[in-house]
């Protein structure tokens, strides 16, 4: 596990170089605004992922009611709420140079300030409630309730009505529209993004895991 | 160097300084959990 942690860093280094040089800049994007997709995207990804492994701690946690499934979700949504912000920011980038404004109210961009808020509100209700099994609980609920909204908010509410996003890898022809360079730099991002939210998770709970049995000492 | 391969130093020069930061505190972590046992 060490090992793959060490690899981890050349490889995504290896990406990040890949990303700004290899792959040329796509057709019908400002200058080089279409290298955003190496970031962006892993980043809304490696949220989306984050919340479904909430939801599943979460579950585990109304079964069992033990303290390490509620940090494992909460660790989880912590990271879910900071890949959706790099999202959002590196969205809004996108946007200032594509579309000349920050923000659009775009119904994507207006989706994923919803999803924030949703999980904004589960870290308020983290620290509203100072009983741990209650707190456990309500959050445990709460994160399941989330889980239901936010493929709605991702997937289907901006596909209602037109949008100036562009064609997104989940696309109406079925088909990955990319070249082979793209592709290729794109899905190891992807699989990078995945292993650094999965370390990142086990260093969160740990550090939480070790405040509890310190404050219980 | 062009300037799309200053870029790509910058960041990756930010990506490396993430991942020692992370290295660092997994392997306090590590030793931590590894006293309290």
């Amino acid at each position: 596990m060490r090992l793959l942690k060490i690899l981890l860093g050349p490889y995504l280094l290896a990406v990040t170089l890949a990303a700004f040089l290899w792959p040329k800049p796509a057709r019908g994007f400002i200058g080089e605004s279409s290298r955003i997709v190496f970031f962006h995207v892993p980043c809304a990804w490696t949220a989306t992922l984050a919340f479904i492994v909430a939801a599943l701690a979460s579950i585990v946690h109304l079964k069992r009611r033990d303290d390490t499934s509620d940090e494992a979700a909460a660790a989880a949504v912590r990271l879910g709420f900071l890949f959706s912000a790099l999202a959002t920011v590196s969205g809004s980038i996108f946007a200032q140079v594509m579309w000349g404004s920050y923000w659009n109210w775009d119904p994507r961009e207006t989706s994923i300030l919803l999803l924030l808020f949703l999980y904004a509100a589960y870290l308020f209700l983290r620290a509203a409630v100072p009983d741990p099994e209650r707190r456990g609980v309500f959050c445990a609920v709460y994160a399941l309730f989330s889980a239901f909204v936010m493929p709605f908010l991702l997937f289907v509410a901006p596909r209602v009505t037109e949008s100036l996003h562009p064609q997104t890898i989940i696309n109406k022809q079925g088909k990955i529209l990319m070249d082979v360079p793209t592709k290729t730099v794109f899905f190891t991002a992807l699989f990078g993004f995945t292993a650094l939210f999965f370390w990142m998770w086990s260093v969160d709970y740990r550090i939480e895991r070790m405040k509890r049995r310190n404050a219980t000492l | 160097m062009t300037a799309l391969g200053y870029v790509a130093a910058a960041n990756g020069v930010i990506w490396i300084g993430i991942w020692l930061y992370l290295l660092r505190l997994d392997s306090r972590l590590t030793s931590r959990e590894k006293e309290r046992s």
